[in-house]
């Protein structure tokens, strides 16, 4: 029995080995406060470590594996900061022979200085690399480059790992071609990542570079990469669905309170008022939450202006509704358009008799309701007498405009936390704008989304419907991506 | 068909539940459980993953037993009640024979012809989702209510079981009364109708049956001998042959009330099944979950660190003291010959460099000479970069080269020209470190 468990063990001991050289690992390494852990928090999508770090204070390595359903693709190692680069490349360099033995005295020194205190950050960023990481080496290219870092880079080049050097941006000023020059001569790659602003499609090319290490790290990485982007088409989507069902649950909520027979509804309204906006901001806040979690912000903090301003800034003020929703003109247009659509189905049930003035009609018809009921707030309206009481009901809000308050925040929403990456540590502030998105969207496509929403408005929304308001909403959101890049080229 | 009702429920149950919980815990869970079902061969199915949540979670045992329900259930054993009642009424009232008049079989076609109309109107509102009287029912249905779009398949399905209690109950009252007492059919119309043409239209009637019950299709002499007139006589040529009617009126009954009844409620069962499936799978939860089922579980987070608070600071900046000798860590300062004036005594300070690129050996060498000076030493290290243990080394080897109170400034930079550190944080990790070295000469200053 116990040779059979020895032997056992062996094997698995075997196989572990196996997996562990096949498996590419990366240590991240550099003087401290050169934003390594910001690289980690981006790349591993994890924005507590980004909240966590405190500059220069990681002692112990951490781990951060990519696993796709508990099958690890690669794993990325946090270490910490070189704290005391040129004594341990003066041990290495007194305890060498020839460059043949480089490697080994590297991890003599590991080996050596496991228990000492003073080398104890040295030896937990040491040891992924002797255990077989990759290096990425992270320095921070807006600051001049000076030869301050040569030891570290010296010690890492002692390791004889593959190596890619990566120029990180912190601050404004730009050193990254002297940087790129320097490093070239220690490390196999160098490339420029911006932790905190890259687009994911440079995360990826990252990666993509990472799998260039070596020639048996490209197959996993490749994997990792499809993964990753199918996972964030994924998320992009499912904001969607979360977006839909909180403009379905939003447009068409009802607050409802019992009345006496004799009892007038006047003074209700403000309650059932109040208690209906404080439902639709909380809502709303669930719909934020959602969304957050769905890209992996865990710690995030927001801002946004109902938050701060209850009275004028919120969501049911006049200035918010002409910054985020539509003008009273593009909302009669709107209306229009949708009437309209309507009418050519008469003109084309008279066979086109009518000349077009059944599209005529119905565009008036449209555009007079939208801009009627824009100004029309809800009343509290009374259901029937049953057993001494009736029924007060607020809602839903009769005004069209809500529908694109409500999806205008949660575009802008999802669109900054979509662009945003964990290694930001800043207040997501969910900023206004003085342009409208829709105007981006198609005139067809503005009415459709227009009908819904109206339909939404009036509870007679199908649930069989709710796929082709994802539709319409994907639309918006393409639409709203658009002017948002529009918006940013034109600023600069 | 009550467990295609009870699993929509369950899963709504589920969805609003999973709605408090991240996103990563729901993919976990489900893709694993899609995982369990393919390793085992198993169905992936809602009505499985429901099954293996609520085990582990010792949810709903029983089947059919859901309380949303009762009130349907309820409705359903009412109208069947009534159905029954009613129909016994309703055949009984019809078959009443005093002798003063014989039945008259077109009252009974007319009324079979009417049990019809409601029930093909009945199951028509079902299929257009059409409910006219739906205020009669009240807000049962709140918002977001799984059953809301069922409600008119689920109340064709309650007024056809009625309908066939009443078409049973109306048939074995039929029967009864053709054993217990002798009835005498007749027919009778306003209208100018000729035997003839009445024959005709009882034998369009009984098409369904002519093959299979001959006896059961009223004969043209039947027809001629049964009409009757309410001012006539009343009495019939030959009594007996009246009675021969009810295996017409029999049959009538089962072939245009009965049947229609079972086969409608039954196209009404099958609609409520194909409905609660249709609910299910435009449920908003529905699509995520088979999305959660299908991709795999991408997990890139790791281990989650727990913010930690950093220390308080108690050290304070303290006055630059007098001085004409700097040591410039890394190199920091060293090109700003303003900074060089701002912290030194004299023009022509003795500036020393250690750290950085310098070797061990230069180091100790600027060490040296910045103890002979025996005076203050001013030692200038750039702010934004966190103090190493290499300088902390340096600082605690200064202290045991140097004369015993010898005061030592760090000073840190908020850039290479030399301003002064003012950013909060950065300051702070230059507090911290030198509170750290537990030295009482050694001070953090700033540039004047």
């Amino acid at each position: 029995m116990d040779s059979n468990g020895n032997s056992d063990r062996s094997t698995e001991n075997i196989d572990d080995r196996q997996s562990d050289s096949t498996l590419p690992r990366f240590a991240v390494v550099g003087h401290p406060n050169k934003g390594k852990s910001s690289v980690v928090a981006t790349l591993a999508q994890n924005d507590s470590i980004a909240i966590a770090m405190e500059p220069g204070t990681t002692r112990d390595s951490h781990r951060y594996p990519m696993k796709v359903d508990e099958v690890t693709l690669y794993e990325l190692i946090d270490t910490p900061g070189f704290q005391r680069p040129r004594k341990v490349l003066a041990w290495l360099q007194g305890h060498s022979l020839s460059a043949s033995d480089r490697a080994e005295t590297v991890a003599a020194f590991v080996t050596q200085h496991r228990d000492d205190p003073r080398y104890h950050d040295e030896c937990e960023l040491l040891r992924p690399i002797v255990e077989g990481a990759g290096i990425i080496y992270v320095v921070d290219g807006s600051v001049p480059y000076n030869r301050e870092h040569e030891a570290e880079m010296n010690i890492l080049r002692w390791a004889g790992r593959p190596s890619l050097a990566l120029i990180n941006q912190i601050g404004s000023d730009d050193y990254s071609a002297d940087w790129e020059a320097a490093l070239g001569q220690y490390f196999q790659i160098v490339r420029r990542f911006d932790a905190v602003r890259a687009p994911f499609e440079k995360h990826l090319e990252l990666l993509r570079s990472f799998g260039e290490l070596a020639p048996n790290w490209r197959e996993p990485l490749d994997a990792a990469l499809e993964y990753l982007q199918a996972i964030r088409f994924g998320r992009d989507h499912q904001a969607l669905e979360h977006i839909a069902d909180a403009l379905i649950e939003m447009l068409g909520h009802q607050e409802t309170a019992r009345l006496g027979e004799f009892e007038a509804a006047g003074p209700l309204q403000p309650r059932l008022r109040q208690r209906w906006q404080a439902w639709q901001r909380e809502r709303e806040q669930r719909l934020r939450h959602s969304v957050e979690d769905l890209y992996q912000y865990r710690r995030l903090q927001r801002q946004e202006s109902d938050l701060l301003l209850p009275d004028d800034d919120d969501l049911f003020g006049e200035r918010t509704r002409q910054l985020w929703g539509i003008s009273k003109g593009q909302l009669a247009a709107a209306g229009f358009g949708a009437g309209a659509v309507g009418g050519v189905g008469l003109d084309a049930v008279t066979l086109g008799h009518s000349l077009g003035t059944g599209a005529l009609i119905g565009g008036l018809l449209g555009a007079a309701g939208s801009y009627y009921y824009s100004d029309k707030l809800t009343k509290v309206k009374l259901g029937p007498l049953s057993g001494g009481f009736r029924e007060a009901i607020y809602g839903p809000l009769k005004d069209p405009q809500f529908g694109y308050v409500v999806l205008g925040r949660a575009l802008v929403h999802w669109y900054q936390i979509s662009q945003r990456n964990h290694a930001g540590r800043d207040v997501l502030v969910v900023t206004d704008s003085d342009a409208h998105w829709l105007d981006a969207l198609s005139r067809s496509d503005r009415n459709g989304l227009q009908k819904s929403l109206q339909a939404l408005a009036r509870r007679r929304f199908e649930p069989s419907k709710r796929q082709r308001l994802i539709e319409q909403l994907e639309l918006a959101q393409q639409a709203f991506s658009q002017w948002q890049l529009s918006e940013f080229s034109s600023a600069r | 068909m009550t467990q295609s009702l009870t699993r929509l429920l369950d899963f709504d149950d589920q969805f609003r539940r999973d709605s408090q919980q991240p996103q990563a815990f729901l993919h976990r869970r489900d893709r694993r459980f899609a995982q369990q079902q393919q390793t085992q061969k198993r169905p992936l199915t809602v009505t499985a993953w429901l099954a293996e949540l609520h085990a582990l979670n010792d949810q709903r045992q029983r089947d059919g037993h859901d309380p949303r329900l009762r009130r349907w259930r309820q409705a359903r054993w009412i109208f069947a009640a009534l159905g029954a009642v009613l129909g016994a009424a309703f055949m009984a009232g019809l078959l009443v024979y005093d002798g003063s008049r014989q039945i008259n079989v077109t009252l009974l076609l007319v009324l079979i012809a009417l049990q019809l109309a409601f029930a093909v109107l009945t199951s028509l509102q079902a299929w257009l989702g059409w409910q006219p009287w739906s205020s009669l029912l009240g807000r049962t249905g709140e918002d977001g209510d799984p059953l809301q779009s069922l409600r008119p398949a689920l109340s064709a399905r309650i007024a056809h079981t009625g309908g066939l209690l009443f078409a049973l109950s109306g048939l074995l009252t039929l029967l009864v009364m053709v054993l217990v007492q002798d009835l005498a059919f007749g027919w009778s119309t306003t209208l100018q109708a000729s035997s003839h043409s009445y024959h005709q239209l009882v034998s369009l009637i009984a098409l369904p049956w002519q093959a299979l019950w001959p006896d059961a299709v009223p004969s043209a002499e039947l027809v001629a001998a049964s009409q009757y007139y309410r001012l006539g006589q009343g009495s019939a040529t030959n009594p007996a042959l009246l009675g021969t009617w009810w295996p017409f009126v029999l049959m009538a009954w089962l072939t245009y009330v009965l049947l229609p009844r079972v086969v409608l409620l039954l196209l009404a069962a099958l609609q409520l099944r194909w409905q609660a499936a249709a609910a299910l799978r435009r449920h908003p939860g529905y699509a995520s979950l088979l999305f959660r089922f299908e991709s795999p579980w991408v997990e890139t987070r790791g281990e989650d660190e727990a913010p930690r608070e950093p220390a308080p600071v108690q050290v304070s900046v303290a006055p630059l003291p007098a001085s004409a000798t700097l040591i410039h860590w890394a190199g920091a300062g060293h090109g700003s010959s303003a900074l060089v004036s701002s912290l030194s005594r004299d023009g022509a300070p003795l500036q020393l460099r250690a750290g950085g690129n310098s070797s061990l050996e230069e180091d100790a060498a600027a060490l040296r000479q910045a103890g002979e000076r025996r005076e203050p030493v001013i030692l200038i290290a750039r702010g934004w970069e966190p103090p190493t243990a290499e300088l902390s080394d340096f600082v605690q080897d200064a202290r045991v080269q140097w004369p015993a109170g010898t005061l030592l400034a760090l000073v840190p930079l908020a850039d290479e020209q030399g301003e002064a550190l003012k950013d909060a944080g950065l300051l702070a990790q230059w507090q911290r470190f030198v509170e750290r070295q537990n030295d009482s000469l050694l001070l953090l200053s700033a540039p004047q």
